[in-house]
């Protein structure tokens, strides 16, 4: 071990000084931090538990700011484990902090170093094995995302000081870095350096570094909005992008949605300068990198230091005898190496399992490659550096502005490979630039050379100096964009003001006003429920979050086995006479293949026997038997109109789950021997999404479509067996609507010629969101097949969306969700009697 | 010894680093690392250099801001290296 140094920690003033506060100063901070919770709560900001832990903190704040300083780290430990047990519930928080305490405790043996790591090895290796589920665990897996967040960086940081340091800092500090009061909120967090923790705590003016947290976490909420606009507006699938202008918007937004991580990190960070923490910013304008290596050390500054302090210097400095630049090479390489084992490692304790994916190793491969040759060039021919506002001429400006622009398009062609789901994805958005230029292809080329152009104009480059040591003229003109953003930001989400910009404006502003998920994620969601979707956008997105909160053990429907695979297009069908025993109650499967009780061959006389098409939540995933929608109405129907003005009424349940609207035509067909008076099919949204992936992958699985004009149109599409998905969309998406009208035809035809009553329903999903952009083109899709339309796609409008489904991740309606729709149903029914039960023909 | 080593580290710095700026600008107490002046390269070359010119032997950890962040901090960890 080295020799150790005398302490050089804490700049010479006194403490006790810069950490007072003066009234008038106390009350202004005050006033901006209630401004910041109604921003917070006016735009929704991450949850409902983010907005309850702000009011937290902030209240702390006024107490922190005024308290003795020798208390005030103790406070704000015991103010972070509050936040825990606010947050995650005092069982959960109570076995957060005995982990924990387990960890740092380990720490701490009076036993040798060496000892110590290898019972964190030890421990961590049991815990590995329960976040795993090879091991049971008493506690909920809702502590796991946080637990990780807490400890799988911190403590290796808190390791390597423990090793070098003299001192390991008080009980107090110790409890504040692990626990720090954001992290209950955030498993996404930065790595904060546990020695920069100790050491910036209180080393300026405490009102200059309550303030920067103010100025950061607006900031933060800047950049989170920001990223809601390319979320939920400029998002798109790779099998959406048809066009060179779809192209660059897809690069674009795809690198765009990084803001959410840069907007949450400034929001942490923020939040402790509230209690002295003065930490140094987490992101530098990432977006004006002009290099490779520029770009690390922009982005998540945070990571790079940590990097740097754990791998990067101990391999050069061991390596030096190779020389320098070998040890450079070598050290680079090693720290991006690590930088992909270490996100699959974080992506273990986030979401329980491994993180193995080509794209995730070539992305950290080609950009370490990169940044060597970049450290290269940099060592030979040095960085410009500078103390004060660069003085540049109009060609530096504009040699700038080009290296930028080009590092910033290699970075999103980089980023769009590293977040695609497959590579096959990735080649086929190329294909894109085979289509047809005009002016729109030119919007963001040109909107991100406006945003360069702008932020390469010279400014004051030193960052990260003290407030105190910054100039005057540079504090008030923070102070002049934190308030004009805070009050703009605040009036733009007033409705009253939006409106007056018309309609389409306050639509927009109303839809960043929430933290839902896109259209793209909430489809991605309900995927996931049938396949095991390894990629949910690994690092940016919030549906990773979701992910990150579900049980290990979950069983989603498709693990369920309610299911057998049949020949043909139809693929899988439910196994007739089975009972499962489900976590919401049993599941019976009749003989006919229904998640229903037993109905006679043939009804009775003057009975109403209607078929019901669809998918899992209409197969009533959730709820036990006799609590889907259908049973319930068809009991209320039964002992509420019986012979009126039929004696019984029968809904058999033929639903499937992962059944997509081409399959439906196969079951009605065998429904039809069943002699039903009426066929409700039941929609619940995105109908020719949904078509055009179901055909995609039959052409591509060589399924040949049972139905004549079906199958003529699909290949009149020009589609290919050997397709890629994405492709394969693509190549059908134009003709989504005329599929979705064939099927919807097909159905009602048939229905009509034999004198059954087709009716069409409109079941919303209880997420509120985009999904339901194609709803209006469905519904008049179904009204020109001929179908009675029902459309409840208000039926959840108002009610609490954690009361209506399963669990965050699943989003299928639960026994209060069945019980609404079968009373919406139920009431749509007798208003409609005519058309649905006097039109039977008996 | 300290203000002509202080003196000498600063002249290295603002030669190697800061071509052309201004000597009076690097002050004392001016935060090299946070401010990004002293980089990961950076703060390689001027650790081979601090070995060479001064015969001692630096350890990968004292690489960090409380070693290297101001000019005083880098003239009191040399010159304590070198006692």
């Amino acid at each position: 071990m080295s020799r150790i140094l005398p302490s050089i920690a804490a700049p010479p003033q006194d403490p006790g000084y810069k950490a007072s506060i003066k009234l008038t100063e106390f009350l202004l901070v005050m006033v901006q931090l209630g401004l910041v919770v109604l921003l917070f709560r006016q735009f929704q900001i991450e949850s409902a538990a983010f907005i309850r832990l702000s009011v937290l903190a902030f209240a702390g704040f006024a107490i922190h700011a005024w308290l003795p300083l020798r208390y005030r780290l103790p406070f704000f430990a015991a103010l972070s484990l509050a936040g825990i047990g606010l947050v995650m519930g005092l069982q959960n928080g109570v076995w957060l902090a005995g982990i924990a305490g387990i960890l740092i405790g380990i720490c701490h043996l009076p036993v040798v170093f060496n000892v110590r790591v290898a019972l964190l090895v030890l421990v961590g290796g049991v815990l590995i094995a329960q976040r795993g589920a090879l091991l049971p665990a008493p506690w909920s897996q809702a502590i796991w995302p946080i637990l990780g967040s807490m400890f799988m960086f911190r403590l290796l940081v808190y390791l390597y000081d423990l090793r070098h340091e003299q001192t390991s800092g008080t009980w107090s500090q110790k409890l504040a870095y692990f626990f720090m009061l954001p992290n209950a909120c955030f498993p996404l967090f930065p790595v904060v350096d546990y020695k920069t923790f100790r050491t910036n705590y209180y080393d300026d003016d405490a009102y200059r570094t309550y303030q920067v947290g103010v100025d950061w976490m607006v900031r933060g909420v800047i950049h989170l909005l920001l990223y809601r606009v390319f979320y939920y507006h400029l998002s798109l699938a790779p099998h959406e992008v048809e066009q060179p202008s779809q192209l660059m918007q897809y690069l674009v937004a795809n690198f765009m949605l990084y803001l959410r991580v840069s907007g949450l990190f400034h929001l942490v960070v923020g939040m402790l300068h509230l209690f002295g923490f003065r930490l140094p910013e987490t992101h530098n304008r990432y977006l004006l990198a002009s290099s490779f290596t520029d770009f690390w050390r922009r982005i998540n500054i945070y990571w790079k230091d940590f990097m740097q302090k754990l791998f990067y210097y101990p391999a050069v400095f061991k390596l030096r005898k190779l020389g320098t630049t070998n040890a450079l090479v070598i050290a680079t390489l090693y720290v991006f190496i690590m930088t992909w084992f270490l996100h699959a490692y974080q992506w273990f304790w986030l979401r329980g399992t491994m993180l193995l994916v080509w794209q995730d190793v070539l992305f950290w491969a080609i950009l370490g490659v990169l940044v060597v040759f970049n450290s290269l060039y940099e060592i030979k021919h040095g960085r410009k550096r500078t103390l004060g506002k660069e003085e540049r001429t109009w060609r530096d400006v504009v040699k700038l502005v080009l290296k930028t622009y080009a590092t910033f398009w290699f970075i999103t062609v980089l980023w769009s490979f590293w977040t695609s789901e497959t590579l096959s994805d990735w080649f086929s958005l190329w294909a894109a630039l085979g289509g047809p230029y005009d002016a729109k292809f030119l919007l963001f080329p040109l909107l991100v050379l406006v945003v360069i152009a702008i932020g390469s104009i010279p400014r004051a480059s030193i960052r990260n100096v003290r407030a105190t040591q910054q100039s005057q003229v540079d504090w008030m003109r923070q102070r002049a964009v934190t308030i004009i953003a805070l009050v703009a930001l605040i009036g733009i989400g007033v409705e009253g003001v939006s409106t007056k910009f018309g309609p389409e404006v306050a639509t927009f502003v109303h839809s960043l006003r929430s933290g839902q998920l896109s259209r793209l994620d909430t489809a991605k969601l309900e995927r996931g429920y049938y396949e095991n979707l390894l990629s949910v956008d690994r690092f940016n997105s919030q549906l990773w979050e979701v992910y990150s909160k579900k049980p290990a053990n979950w069983l989603d429907v498709d693990n369920a086995n309610l299911k057998r695979f049949v020949p043909g297009f139809q693929r899988t069908e439910l196994i007739p006479s089975y009972v499962f025993n489900s976590r919401y109650g049993p599941i019976s499967i009749n003989r006919f293949g229904m998640r229903d009780r037993d109905y006679p061959d043939t009804p009775a006389a003057n009975t109403y026997r209607a078929v019901v098409l669809g998918a899992s939540s209409v197969m009533g995933w959730g709820v036990g038997d006799g609590q889907t929608f259908e049973q319930i109405l068809e009991d209320r129907l039964n002992r509420e109109h019986a012979g009126a003005p039929f004696e019984r009424y029968e809904f058999m349940n033929m639903a499937v789950p992962g059944y997509e609207p081409p399959q439906q035509l196969l079951p009605f067909d065998r429904a039809l021997a069943l002699q039903p008076s009426a066929v409700y099919y039941v929609a619940t949204g995105r109908e020719i999404r949904r078509a055009v992936r179901y055909l995609a992958n039959a052409t591509r699985d060589g399924l040949e479509i049972p139905f004549g004009p079906l199958r003529e149109m699909v290949a009149a599409s020009g589609v290919k067996r050997e397709m890629d998905e994405t492709t394969a969309m693509r190549t059908l998406s134009s003709s989504g609507p005329s599929f979705l009208l064939y099927i919807y035809q097909d159905i009602v035809e048939k229905a009509r010629n034999r004198g059954i009553v087709p009716v069409w329903i409109f079941l919303p999903q209880v997420r509120q969101g985009q999904w339901t952009e194609e709803t209006p083109q469905i519904v008049e899709i179904a009204q020109t097949a001929g179908f009675v339309v029902i459309n409840m796609e208000d039926l959840y409008a108002g009610k609490d969306i954690a009361s209506l489904r399963l669990a965050e991740w699943d989003d299928h309606p639960n026994v209060y969700g069945h019980q609404l729709t079968a009373e919406r149903l139920f009431k749509e029914l007798m208003a409609r009697r005519a058309e649905v039960f006097d039109a039977v023909r008996r | 010894m300290g203000e002509p080593l202080k003196a000498a580290i600063k002249d290295f710095i603002l030669k190697e680093f800061l071509p052309g700026e201004d000597p009076a600008n690097l002050t004392d107490d001016l935060p090299l690392v946070t401010t990004g002046i002293l980089d990961s390269i950076a703060t390689l070359k001027l650790v081979l250099h601090l070995e060479e010119k001064y015969g001692i032997t630096l350890e990968a950890h004292e690489a960090d801001k409380e070693h290297l962040d101001t000019l005083d901090r880098i003239t009191f960890l040399v010159s304590s290296k070198m006692k």
